[in-house]
Parts: structure tokens; sequence; C-alpha cells
């Protein structure tokens, strides 16, 4: 719990949530005791507790006023996790492991401060023993986040996403999607329009040793781990450089689908790094 | 390739069963794999793609090679008939006493060489000069002698015709010879053959065997040449006898006549020294020039070498994929350890998206 793996991360909604259940975040309703949000005639809002007796002595018109505070509100963190088998790639750093400490750190973040955390599993299909609905439950939300790490990854696709996508409707959450982003053109667009509503936050999960990382020279037998067939790729740099710009050209796709829809993605690679993520979320 | 299929053998056949084996590197490889999440995310690459097909092929090689190669397979040996210029010569060569003398009738004594040892001089040129005429050796003095059947080994031949100039023995029985010498013809149609008689006399032939002559003459239809070699002073084939014309008194004539009654083409050389001798031989030569299928002896031939040399090919090729193979920093999730000691050991990176 004490290592970094768990290190918090602070996250602000972009939009300020609706309803009454009490958290931390600035909500859009008035009540509560928070930051002082506005005034209104005392018939509107019959507290004679919050009577703000420098207003009403300013008023001409003899009204009385009554001073109304932000109610702090929570949201509702979700997580949806891509489990088809291209997630099981281990090259710099295993992608469940970077995905495990990424749930695990936004588990005990949303916990800690009252949000709900939930989480979705999906490949070709939803994935039943990865699912939670949100949960303020700390350690019901941690038993499942402890769980992704070890989760496997068979599927042959990531269909499911738009399930799962369709799953969480309602008031706008936050969302995170955690994938490697390699789906067809149309499911990335599909995907994010489906998640329209929320807060959504892509999370890339990338490698040095896709791309950056590549040797120069060499022969390299690839076996694709969602079944495309094996493929022996013989390395030069001129074929290193070619293959480098692809994978930056779909980076960039991958930012121009999710432009309209969602915040800008975040690459997790080698380790996850709380503090960066932050930074992240506050400066998207 | 029935053909083929025909001519190969192998001397441990059930050793093939395993042949299918060699089909196994179209599933697995040699090669480390690297697990990706996409291998749509390299280029498409021609030379990658000739380099995969290139080590598949040579995985099936080595392997197809080996095992062949353990099956000891071998081409069996086979006799081809082909169609070539020369001609079926079977040789009657006289090996009577006289024939050791020269063309003067003496004993050779100093340079001069008997009429044996020139016609073995002129004859061993005549054979071997081209290279698929069929050639049978008799020799004939009292009886007939077989020296060699036909055949198209000219260094036997050669070695054969070597052999007439041993000093000859008693006395000349042509008939008997000429009939062995019409037995080496074999029973092949198409060809284009000549009996040569080389002799130095002539002797009187048996009307039976005379009978006999004409019915194998005119199944067999050869070319007739004879060859006279004409001691000085001795009677010619155009001489009539002073006396009673009978094929006691005149031999030489009455088997001229003989042989130009058998109908079939006859020619004579009269030949009274080794230039007229080889002259005649040039002219048998250039006459005897028609297609002839002759047969080409097609060893057996081991192929255990050739499987073997095919499976290093592959084994090297695959050798050599296998020094080239890069460091891919990926490896397949089993094999990876998944405790925290490797992750946080890594140099820390900043990930600003």
């Amino acid at each position: 719990m004490s290592d970094e793996r768990t290190t918090e991360i602070i996250y602000v909604p972009r939009r300020r949530p609706r309803g009454s259940r009490a958290g931390i975040h600035r909500g859009r309703d008035a009540g509560g005791s928070g930051t002082f949000r506005d005034q209104v005639p005392f018939l509107r809002l019959p507290d004679a507790r919050r009577i703000d007796v420098r207003a009403t002595l300013r008023d001409p018109f003899e009204g009385v006023h009554v001073r109304r505070f932000e109610a702090r509100a929570a949201v509702e963190i979700w997580i949806l996790v891509d489990l088809s088998a291209s997630m099981s790639f281990c090259g710099t750093a295993s992608r469940m492991r970077l995905v495990g400490d990424l749930c695990r750190a936004l588990a005990v973040s949303a916990t800690r401060v009252g949000d709900g955390f939930g989480l979705i599993g999906c490949d070709s299909a939803l994935r039943a023993d990865l699912y939670l609905p949100a949960t303020r439950h700390r350690s019901a939300a941690l038993a499942v986040a402890e769980r992704v790490e070890g989760a496997t990854c068979t599927g042959r696709s990531a269909g499911g996403m738009l399930d799962a996508a369709r799953q969480i409707a309602g008031r706008p959450k936050l969302v995170f999607v955690a994938s490697d982003f390699r789906w067809p053109d149309a499911l990335i667009g599909r995907v994010f329009a489906a998640l329209a509503p929320h807060d959504t936050i892509p999370i890339l999960l990338a490698d040095p040793a896709e791309a950056e990382d590549l040797p120069a020279f060499g022969l390299v037998e690839l076996d694709d781990l969602e079944g495309a067939g094996r493929r022996v790729v013989f390395l030069r740099p001129s074929l290193r450089r070619s293959w480098i710009a692809r994978e930056r050209a779909r980076v960039e796709a991958l930012e121009r689908a999710a432009a309209p829809f969602a915040r800008r993605p975040f690459r997790l690679a080698d380790r996850f790094d709380a503090p960066a993520l932050t930074r992240h979320l506050m400066t998207t | 390739m029935s053909d083929l299929s025909a001519r190969l053998g192998a001397t441990a056949p059930w050793m093939l069963w395993l042949l299918p084996l060699a089909l196994l590197p179209l599933m697995l490889s040699a090669q480390r794999r690297a697990g990706v999440p996409a291998s749509a995310a390299a280029p498409a690459d021609p030379l990658s793609t000739a380099i995969g097909r290139t080590i598949r092929f040579a995985g099936f090689l080595a392997l197809a090679g080996l095992i062949a190669a353990l099956s000891g397979p071998y081409r069996t040996g086979a006799r081809i008939t082909r169609i070539g210029i020369g001609a079926q010569v079977s040789l009657l060569i006289d090996r009577s006493g006289s024939m050791n003398e020269t063309f003067a009738g003496r004993q050779p004594s100093g340079a001069e060489e008997s009429k044996a040892a020139a016609s073995r001089r002129i004859l061993g040129d005549f054979v071997g000069a081209r290279p698929h005429d069929l050639f049978a050796v008799t020799a004939f003095s009292t009886a007939p002698m077989l020296v060699m059947p036909m055949t198209d080994r000219h260094g036997a031949v050669r070695a054969a015709i070597a052999a007439i100039d041993r000093p000859g023995l008693d006395y000349t029985n042509i008939g008997r010879g000429l009939g062995m010498a019409l037995a080496q013809f074999g029973s092949d149609v198409g060809a284009s053959r000549a009996l040569v008689l080389v002799s130095d006399g002539a002797a009187v032939i048996d009307p039976r065997i005379q009978d006999q002559l004409r019915a194998a003459v005119s199944r067999i239809r050869p070319n007739l040449y004879w060859l006279f070699l004409r001691t000085k002073g001795s009677p010619g084939i155009g001489d009539r006898p002073a006396g009673e014309d009978t094929p006691q008194a005149a031999p030489e004539r009455h088997l001229d006549l003989f042989f130009r009654g058998l109908g079939v083409p006859y020619r004579v050389f009269e030949a009274e020294g080794a230039e007229a001798v080889a002259a005649a031989v040039r002219q048998i030569e250039a006459l005897e020039r028609d297609p002839i299928p002759f047969v080409e002896e097609r060893p057996w031939r081991d192929l255990t070498g050739l499987a073997y040399a095919l499976a290093a090919l592959g084994l090297a090729v695959l050798a050599l994929a296998k020094l080239a193979e890069a460091d891919f920093a990926s490896a397949p999730p089993a094999d990876r350890s998944r405790d925290g000691a490797e992750a946080a050991s890594r140099p820390i990176r900043e990930e600003a998206a």
C-alpha cells in the first residue's frame, strides 16, 4: 500500500458533477458547506442560518438574501480494460502489469476521496470475471484491481469494448480506457463516440520495444499474439525507420480519433508513474 | 515423372514414411519467436517475405534431405537406346598361317610387317573413329573363333584386333567363319550392317554350308566387303586358272562369284600392300554412314551424397538465419518473470503524453 504502485492520483472532472452524493469535487448544484457560490433571495432558499447580512443591508429594495454554497459531489471513476491477446505483450515491461498498477492506483485514489470505482474487463465480449460495478468500498475495489494483473488475455479482438462503453450510462463519469488501441479504426471511432457523454481519458499502453528500441539489424520472427500468424522480418535501418514512422502515425491517428470525444491519450510505458498521470489529468 | 520414379529406389524405403516430417517447418520454426501485439505493425517488406519463405524452404529441404539420405536413395542403372551415325560392323579375320607372312610371301624380317600386323594397324584405326559403331570380331582358321561379340566398347574391340597378329595356324575354312560372322549381327532392325572379311586367300565352301550362308545373308542383308590381302604372285580374284575352272583350282574367284550371287551390296578390295589396305578401309568407312540405334549404359548411382548435400545446404541456410537473429526486446509472457524487481530497476523515464 505504501509503495509507488499505489501512489495516489489526483484528478479533477472536466465537468462539475451533479448529484446529491457527497464527495470532494466541486459540484454543479448548490448545497452543503463548500465554497461560496452565489446569493439568492430568501424566498428561493428559505434557510435562516445562511442569511447574508451584508448583502441584505446593501439591497436598496430591502430584500433578504441567502448565501448558497457549492455542493461537494462525488463522481464515479470507471476503467475499461482491454483484455485482448495483444495486451499480454511483454516488452520492456508487461502490459498487464502496468494496467494492474494503474487500476490499483485508481481504486485507491477514488475510494480515498469517496468516489466510486468501477471496472469492466472485455476482450471480444465482456468478461464476467473482471467486472466491478462502481463501488466506494475500498477493499472490494482493490480486490478486483489486484486481479487485473493476473488476468488471462486470450481474446482475438477488443470488440467487447463497445458493449462496455454502452454499459456506462447515466451521469457523466470519469472513464479511463486502458488499451494498446491496436483495434480497427472503425472500432476506435465507435468506442470514443459511445463514451462521448463522459470525461474519457484514453490510456495508451505503449512499449519502446515496439518502436524506438527495435534492433537495427537482424532477423526477427514476429508471432502475432492475436493469431494473425507468424512473419519473418529482416530488420535493417531503413525498415526500422519506416516501422517507427508507422507507429508514430498510428498514435497520431489515435489522437485525431479521440480528439472530438475525449482527452488526449496518456502514454503508459515502461513503468506506471502516478505523478505523470496526475499532471496529465490536471493539464488536459 | 513416372519414368523418373521408376528409376529411383531406396535401400531402406520404410524410412520414407518419415518424409511428412519435412512439412514441420511450415508449422514450426527454429527461429526465436517474438510475440508482438500486431504483426501488421511491421511495414510490408518483400525482402523479408522472401527471406521468410527461404528459411521455411530451407527447413523443409534439411529435413527432407536428411530423411532421404537415411533411406539410402539410388538411381537404378538403365540402358538407353539412342540414335547415332554408324554401322554394325562384323569383322571376320583370317588367322591362317599365311597371314603371318608379308605381302611378298616371306616371313617378316626387320622393318617389314606381316599381313596380320598391317591389317591390325589399319583396322585398329578404323575402330573408334566413329563413336557409335558397333563391332564384332570373329577369327577363323580351320574353325571359327568368337573373339568379341557385337559391342560398342571400342577399347575391347581394339584389344581384340591387337591380338590378330599373334601367329596364325592351320588352314582357311572360310565357310564356317562366315556363318559365325553373320551370326554376330543381332536381331535389331534398322541398323546398317557391314560384314568385313579380311583374308589372304579363300577356300572351297561346302555346298550345304553355301545354302545356309545364303539363307543367313538373305535374312540379315549385310553389306559385304572383302578385303583380299593378296600376296604378290598369287592368283587374283579375277584370274581364271590355267586348267579347269573349279572352286578347288581357283577358290578366290569362286568365292567372289559366290558373294556376287548373294544379292546383297558387295565390294571387294584387292590390296597388295599396307597402303592399299588403308585405302580400302577408308572406303568402307565412307560407305557405311547410316543412322544406327545404339545403347548407352547408365550406371547405378548412389544418391545419398546428393541428399546429404541438399540437407547440408538447407542446414547452412538455417544456421545463417539463426546467426542473423536480432535481439528483439520482447519474449513470450510465460518466459518473463513477473516480480517487481525488474520494472523497478529500470531507469525512470518521463511519460509525458
